[in-house]
């Protein structure tokens, strides 16, 4: 689509991260866990996997949600909502904006996710197994509908002068968020956005990856030969997003710029990945971005670790890259497959890659596949001084997005 | 630079198509009737689509799994195209508004593993039909639109908030025209889930259906049946709902210099406050749309497609200005600012 990375527009920066996951909360303790290569796979307890025969899964352990959510009932609140209003605080705490400034702003609160409250709609079902369908329990009736991820937020937070959508377009729902917002900030329609995605692992989804023969039965192992697919997990990632004009007049620390995104449909299988549309999309997100792929410093793949999905996300890039290819890792080594918050905790990491000059590794990797014949950045971290990284995302019904952060430099003119 | 709306299309308990539509609008026919007991559901009545067999209606190639709210969306898209013919497919955008997808699909599928042998003895096939984005992806593949495809939920205010997101589409060129809808199916699940969620002098007769409209921007479409000059949204935090959108219309008003007097119809949601700004004649031009039922994630859309319906015979709303208001029980409230065409072009 031509006459894109020319449309005019504010400049959009991150300048707060808020990150829920399997391997730490907080973006501190979350960008030091991927430095360090850390995972935390262990059995899954949020629900049974009796009967199959593996079920490892990367849940955020421990969560104590009063610690960031002081003005709502937490019973109002299913897993998925406490966890994207947490990370949003977070978010905001991390971004050193007082309530003034937020209540004064004009906002855009936009999640994404995969599931929701799907973990309740569970629960629903077994009550109306055991007692039927009057058995359910109102409580969690109450709290499944998918809007409520991003509408708990301004309500924890205070915010009235705000719109709140959630973006439903499972796995790459979090990159769709950003792209949101970072529209939202460009057009004017907001002064600030916080944006990401959010998930809680449930039986519907760890059932459905393991009958699509998908789920890992040890490790996530992304673009090795013996690859064997996901371990699903869980958290949430949430990004303010602002204009550069407001973060400079408030002095804000500056984690990257959003340079720009794309979206494509594969309109091909609703749940297989698709080599034409996934290059498309990564082409469109750099033409938005202004950005050739040789300036390209880092690839932060959807790498899911399955069969399908590497080789053929591997090719995509190829398809658009040429040979040279810049390192290409995946997050979802370490944090499994989060779903909706996948792609938002891997732009939280692309944005503390960028600012701390380090690559996060791809961990549990022992022989590279050679249908995957990339620099995975194997197990351990490297330094490095990146300018430009791309996250993607990959999704059910063919839903494709891509969003490229940029180191923030000052001399550059909105492209 | 705002957003025309080209045409539009609906599934809806009035019938098929924009004329079944209108008609129904336009009668004020009352589309309520008794549920069956194979539903086995608490309702007594409900709006529901007539005769809406998913295989009669799209054939038996590719259906064998697709779900109720999938095949709405999927045949009023159908309609929509056979209506316009979007130029390129490619760049044609589509957003669809949901509550959570099909919670009777993902509620099935919780059960099978449940109730298995093994855990895992569930069908395959059923799988894409357990996501939310599942209607949205199939409608791309039935209608090879490759473009941005999004799935968007709000509670009731969702047909607005996704007219902002397709809006954005196509301001920022990411799209060179949207195809705009929210889909809601009737189940077996979402009564139940409905009649846990309400207390009993909340609850109202369910609607289903799907609506649905083409977008472009204003200067590319030739004859707009209206343009969308602003969506504003705001939550409201002291669960006064009314105040939201008395204090959200009045805004919109003011930003874009429109006097009280050029609005020709006010409806949707909490018409108390809309009553106030713009009186009852202005309030009661437009039916409103609980005719369907409560459509839920699709209710907005349907009353903007009532809102054509009217002024499509309307001479007097011709280049006038119409305010659509929604609110979720959440809290989210959105409410719409609208030109109606030109009466002579329509």
């Amino acid at each position: 689509m031509a006459g894109l990375s020319t449309d005019p527009g504010r400049r959009v920066v991150v300048t707060g991260c808020g990150a829920i996951s399997s391997i730490g909360i907080g973006v501190s303790e979350f960008s030091a866990a991927l430095r360090a290569g850390r995972s935390n796979v262990r059995p899954m307890t949020q629900f049974s996997t009796e009967g199959f025969a593996h079920g490892n899964g990367c849940e955020v352990a421990d969560f104590a949600p009063a610690r960031w959510i002081r003005r709502t009932d937490l019973d109002e609140l299913g897993r998925a909502t406490q966890f994207s209003t947490a990370a949003a605080r977070l978010a905001v705490e991390d971004a050193g904006m007082d309530q003034t400034a937020l209540e004064d702003g004009r906002c855009l609160i936009s999640i994404g996710t995969t599931d929701g409250e799907s973990h309740d709609l569970d629960r629903l079902v077994a009550q109306e197994i055991a007692g039927g369908p009057t058995a359910m329990e109102p409580a969690l009736a109450k709290r499944v509908a998918a809007s409520r991820l991003s509408t708990a937020i301004a309500r924890e937070l205070g915010l009235g002068d705000v719109e709140t959508a959630t973006i439903a377009t499972a796995c790459s729902a979090g990159n769709y968020a950003i792209g949101n917002g970072f529209d939202a900030i460009r057009l004017g329609d907001a002064d600030f956005a916080l944006c990401g995605g959010a998930d809680a692992v449930c039986r519907k989804t760890f059932t459905l990856f393991y009958r699509l023969r998908s789920i890992a039965a040890d490790c996530c192992r992304p673009f090795d030969k013996n690859r064997t697919g996901i371990l699903t997990g869980e958290g949430a990632g949430v990004l303010m997003l602002e204009s550069l004009d407001s973060a400079l007049a408030r002095g804000a620390r500056i984690y990257s710029e959003i340079l720009g995104y794309g979206l494509s449909c594969d309109a091909h299988h609703p749940v297989a990945p698709h080599q034409p549309g996934l290059t498309r999309c990564m082409d469109l997100a750099l033409r938005n971005a202004g950005v050739k792929p040789s300036e390209v410093d880092l690839i932060s793949a959807h790498g899911t670790g399955t069969k399908a999905n590497d080789q053929i996300e591997t090719a995509a890039i190829r398809d658009l890259y040429g040979a040279n290819l810049p390192r290409i890792v995946s997050m979802k080594s370490m944090l499994g497959h989060s779903m909706g918050a996948a792609s938002s905790l891997a732009a939280i990491g692309c944005a503390m890659a960028i600012t701390e000059g380090f690559i996060p590794p791809t961990i549990n990797h022992i022989e590279t596949d050679p249908e995957c014949a990339i620099d995975c950045v194997p197990n351990e971290s490297v330094p490095a001084d990146l300018r430009i990284v791309q996250n993607n995302g990959w999704a059910f019904g063919g839903n494709n997005a891509v969003v490229i952060l940029g180191r923030y430099d000052e001399t550059r003119t909105a492209s | 630079m705002t957003l025309a709306i080209s045409a539009w299309s609906a599934i809806s308990p009035f019938g098929y198509g924009r004329d079944a539509f209108a008609d129904g609008v336009n009668g004020r026919t009352d589309t309520s009737a008794p549920v069956g007991p194979e539903w086995s559901v608490p309702d007594e009545r409900a709006c529901m689509v007539p005769d809406f067999d998913v295989r009669e209606r799209l054939g038996n190639k590719g259906t064998r799994a697709m779900n109720r709210i999938s095949a709405l969306a999927v045949c009023t898209a159908g309609q929509l195209i056979a209506d316009t013919e979007p130029d390129s497919r490619e760049e044609t955008g589509f957003v669809l508004g949901t509550t959570i997808g099909s919670a009777q699909s993902m509620m099935d599928f919780t059960r099978a593993s449940l109730e298995a042998e093994k855990p895992f003895h569930v069908e395959p096939a059923k799988v894409p039909s357990c996501v939310m984005n599942c209607a949205a992806g199939q409608v791309a593949i039935w209608h090879q639109l490759r473009g941005p495809n999004a799935t968007v939920a709000a509670g009731r205010a969702t047909g607005l908030m996704a007219l902002n997101y397709a809006r954005r589409l196509l301001l920022t060129g990411r799209a060179r025209q949207v195809m705009c809808g929210a889909a809601e199916e009737y189940s077996h699940a979402r009564s139940w889930l409905d009649h846990h969620r309400r207390d009993e002098q909340d609850r109202a007769i369910l609607g289903e259906g799907c609506a649905m409209l083409l977008l472009g921007t204003e200067s590319s479409v030739r004859r707009p049946l209206a343009t969308l000059r602003a969506v504003r949204s705001r939550v409201c935090l002291d669960d006064d709902p009314a105040s939201t959108v008395l204090a959200t219309v009045r805004r919109l008003l003011v930003e874009h210099d429109v006097d009280p007097a050029e609005v020709w119809a006010a409806c949707g949601d909490e018409l108390t406050a809309l009553r106030t700004v713009f009186g009852d004649e202005v309030v009661d031009r437009v039916p409103d749309m609980e005719l369907i039922g409560d459509t839920s994630c699709a209710s907005a859309l349907f009353q903007l497609t009532a809102l054509l319906s009217v002024s499509a015979t309307a001479p007097r709303s011709a280049g006038r200005f119409a305010v659509l208001s929604a609110v979720a029980d959440d809290g989210a409230v959105a409410c719409a600012l609208i030109r109606l065409g030109e009466h002579d072009v329509r």
